[in-house]
C-alpha cells in the first residue's frame, strides 16, 4: 500500500525508526568495535564508540587459544545438516497435513504442534538418558536429530502446512489429469512452489541451529567437539575471567554468517512467514 | 474421439446426496453444455467424468469403457479449470508440454506438439513466458493448448470463461466453439451461463437440484421447453409466468384475457408462459402499464405491470413510451407455452 506522508512526517518517522534502531545497533556495534581493542579501553569510561586504538591480534588468539576453526566447521555443518533434513520432514509432514485426507489428521496434527509447548529445559535430561544408552554422548548425533526430530522441526511443519493449504486444488487437479502421482505431484508443483515457505523454514532452523547452546554443553564435553556459541564461553583466562576483546572478536566471526544469511535472504523470509499468515 | 456415456450416475456426500441418477449419451464428437444455476451438482459430474470425484453410483463409460475406478490420467481426458490452473513456475511451453514430458514423450515430440497447439492458439510468441506475464485470455489460451497438446478423447471444460470480463468472454466463446470444429473432439463444457450454453452447444444439458430437466439442441430448449424450470433458465431475459385458468375464450388472468395457441386445452388452471422477445405492441392487445424503459440500441427493454403480474417485454422498435403511461401489448399466439400444477409443459 502507497501513502504519501508529509516531508514533516516522513522525517517525525525516520526520527523514531532512528531512536528504535539503537537497541538493535549499539550491541553489534560495540561487539566489533570492541573486538579490535586492548581489553584495557574495552571498559574505558565514557565509553568510546570508536577504537582509540586497533589491536587485530584479538582475531588470531580466538585460534590459538581454541580449536577455533574445527569448531567453527562443526557448528556449520551441524546447522547445513540440520537444516537440510528439517527441509525435508517438514515440507513433507506439512504437506501431508495440508492436503491428504488420511483419519485424525488434524487430531494428530494438533498433537505435533503440542510439542512446541514442551520446553526444551523439560526433556532435555530424558534425552540424555537416551543418547547416553545409544553411546551419543560428546558426539554430534544429539545436536542433529534432537532439532530435526524435535520443536524446530514442528515450527517448520506448521509453517509449511500454511502454505500448502493456500495453494490452489485445482493445481493438483490440473498435474493429476496431466498423469502425475502424489509424489511427483508434490515433488514438481508443490515444492517449487513453496520456495518462499522454505526459504523461510530454512533461515530459522539453520539460525536456532547455529545458536543452540543448552544442547551443546549438555551433550559435548571436549572442545574438538564445540559448536560456536558453547567455545565462546571458553575464551577465558588462567583465573576463570573473561578475555572479553577475544571473546568479542570470536563473537564477532560467530554473527557475521548469521547476519549474511539474514540480509541475502531477508526478502525470503518475510515472504515466507507471510504466507504462513504469521506476519500481520 | 470417443462417446461418453452416463448410466445412472450418482454421487453422495455421507448422507447427503448431490446427484440422483443422472443418464446421458454424449456422441462422438460432440459438444454438450451442462447448464444449470449454482449448487445443481453439472461441476460435481463433470469432476466424476474426469476421474476427480468418486462415483457413488451407476457408471460411466468413455469410448465404450467403464472407467469409473480409472485414475484421471488413465481416462485419455483433458480438462480446462475455472482459474487455468496453470503452474505458475513453468513457462507457457513446459505447461503445454508437460502431460506429454510425463507420459514419456520425446523432446522433438513434444516440441512439435507444444508448436502445433500454440500456432493454433496465436501463443507462438508467448512461449517462453510465464502465466503472471499473461493477460486472463493469453491464460486462458494457454489451459486450452495444454488441454489440446495431447489429442485426448474427450475435452472437459469447467467455466472456463467465468474469470473474463464480458466482451473477452465472447471472444473466446468463438474460440473455443472453433477449435471444436476444427478439433471434432468429443466435449463437455459445464456453466452457468445459458448465453454460452445456447451459443456453443450442440446439445445443452440443463440440470437443476443434481437432477436433469431437460436434454435437447438449444432451440428445442428455446422453443419447447419441457417443464417451467428449463422455460425459465433458458432465454434471456427470461420468459413471463403468469398464473390464471384456461377458457374456450382464452388464457383469464384476474380481469385479463390472452391469446391461446391453436389446439390448446381449453379447461382448468395453468401456468401461461411467454418469452419477453414474443410480445408485440398491438391496438387491439391488452393494457400494461410501464414501469421502466430500457433502451438498448438494438433493442428496448421494457418492465411492465399486466393487471398484477410484473412482466418483461423485448421490443425491435424504439418505443416512446414513459414510466407511467400504458401501452398496449399482444403476445403471438404460436410461441405460447402452457404449463401444468406440476410445471410439467402442456401440449
Amino acid at each position: 500500500m502507497k501513502t504519501d506522508l508529509s516531508p514533516r512526517m516522513k522525517t517525525a518517522l525516520y526520527g523514531l525508526m532512528c531512536v528504535l534502531l539503537i537497541p538493535f545497533v549499539f550491541p553489534t556495534w560495540w561487539m566489533i568495535t570492541s573486538s579490535v581493542k586492548p581489553i584495557s579501553d574495552i571498559f574505558a569510561f565514557p565509553p568510546d564508540l570508536w577504537p582509540r586504538r586497533f589491536d587485530f591480534s584479538t582475531y588470531a588468539q580466538v585460534f590459538e587459544l581454541q580449536p577455533f576453526a574445527r569448531q567453527y566447521w562443526n557448528s556449520a555443518y551441524i546447522a547445513a545438516l540440520v537444516t537440510a533434513g528439517t527441509m525435508v520432514i517438514s515440507s513433507m509432514a506439512g504437506y501431508a497435513f495440508a492436503r491428504i485426507k488420511f483419519p485424525f489428521s488434524n487430531a494428530i496434527f494438533m498433537v505435533v504442534l503440542l510439542g512446541l509447548l514442551i520446553p526444551s529445559e523439560v526433556t532435555i535430561v530424558p534425552l540424555f538418558q537416551i543418547f547416553l544408552g545409544w553411546g551419543m554422548i560428546n558426539t554430534h548425533w544429539p545436536l542433529i536429530l534432537v532439532p530435526i526430530f524435535g520443536a524446530p522441526s514442528v515450527f517448520a511443519t506448521f509453517v509449511m502446512r500454511q502454505f500448502f493449504i493456500a495453494l490452489p486444488n485445482e493445481l493438483e487437479e490440473a498435474a493429476r489429469v496431466d498423469g502425475l502421482g502424489r509424489f511427483k505431484i508434490f515433488w514438481t508443483i508443490a515444492l517449487p512452489l513453496a520456495k518462499p515457505a522454505l526459504g523461510a523454514v530454512a533461515i530459522f532452523t539453520f539460525l536456532h541451529s547455529w545458536n543452540l547452546y543448552l544442547e551443546p554443553i549438555v551433550f559435548l564435553s571436549s572442545t574438538q567437539m564445540f559448536t560456536l556459541p558453547q567455545a565462546l564461553t571458553h575464551f577465558t583466562d588462567a583465573y576463570g575471567g573473561a578475555m572479553w576483546n577475544i571473546q568479542l572478536a570470536a563473537a564477532t566471526m560467530t554473527a557475521v554468517p548469521v547476519l549474511l544469511v539474514f540480509i541475502v535472504a531477508q526478502k525470503q523470509f518475510v515472504e515466507g512467514l507471510a504466507h504462513t499468515g504469521l506476519k500481520g | 474421439m470417443a462417446p461418453v456415456t452416463l448410466k445412472s450416475v450418482t454421487k453422495s456426500y455421507g448422507a447427503t446426496s448431490v446427484l440422483h441418477g443422472i443418464d446421458i449419451d454424449i456422441t462422438d464428437g460432440e459438444f454438450v453444455v451442462l447448464v444449470g444455476p449454482s449448487g445443481c451438482g453439472k461441476s460435481t459430474l463433470l469432476r466424476m467424468i474426469a476421474g476427480l470425484e468418486t462415483i457413488t453410483g451407476g457408471a460411466i463409460e468413455i469410448g465404450g469403457r467403464v472407467v469409473n475406478d480409472l485414475e484421471p490420467k488413465d481416462r485419455d481426458i483433458a480438462m480446462v479449470f475455472q482459474n487455468y490452473a496453470l503452474y505458475p513456475h513453468m513457462t507457457v511451453a513446459t505447461n503445454m508440454g508437460f502431460s506429454l514430458e510425463h507420459r514419456g514423450g520425446s523432446k522433438a515430440e513434444i516440441a512439435e506438439r507444444v508448436q502445433w497447439a500454440a500456432g493454433i492458439l496465436g501463443l507462438t510468441h508467448l512461449l517462453d513466458r510465464y502465466p503472471r506475464q499473461l493477460s486472463g485470455g493469453q491464460r486462458q489460451r494457454v489451459a486450452m493448448g495444454r488441454a489440446i497438446v495431447r489429442n485426448p478423447q474427450v475435452f472437459l471444460f469447467d467455466e472456463p470463461l467465468s474469470n473474463l470480463d464480458a466482451k473477452l468472454r465472447v471472444v473466446m466463446r468463438g474460440e473455443i466453439k472453433g477449435l471444436h470444429q476444427r478439433l471434432g473432439v468429443t466435449t463437455v463444457y459445464v456453466t452457468h451461463d445459458q448465453v454460452e450454453a445456447m451459443t456453443m452447444a450442440d446439445r445443452i444439458v440443463v440440470m437443476n437440484g443434481g437432477r436433469v430437466e431437460q436434454v435437447g439442441a438449444p432451440l428445442d430448449l428455446y422453443d419447447r421447453p419441457a417443464n417451467l424450470f428449463v422455460a425459465g433458465f433458458i432465454g434471456s431475459p427470461s420468459m413471463n409466468f403468469i398464473e390464471g385458468e384456461l377458457t374456450p375464450a382464452g388464457f383469464k388472468a384476474g380481469n385479463i384475457t390472452l391469446p391461446l395457441p391453436p389446439n390448446a386445452p381449453t379447461s382448468g388452471k395453468a401456468t401461461y408462459g411467454v418469452r419477453p422477445e414474443h410480445l408485440m405492441l398491438a391496438d387491439d392487445g391488452v393494457e400494461a402499464a410501464v414501469r421502466l424503459v430500457e433502451p438498448m440500441g438494438s433493442e428496448t427493454q421494457v418492465a411492465l405491470s399486466l393487471g398484477e403480474q410484473s412482466i418483461s417485454a423485448v421490443f425491435r422498435e424504439r418505443i416512446k413510451a414513459q414510466p407511467g403511461t400504458t401501452i398496449r401489448i399482444r403476445p403471438d399466439a404460436n410461441a405460447i407455452h402452457l404449463f401444468d400444477a406440476t410445471g410439467t409443459r402442456i401440449d
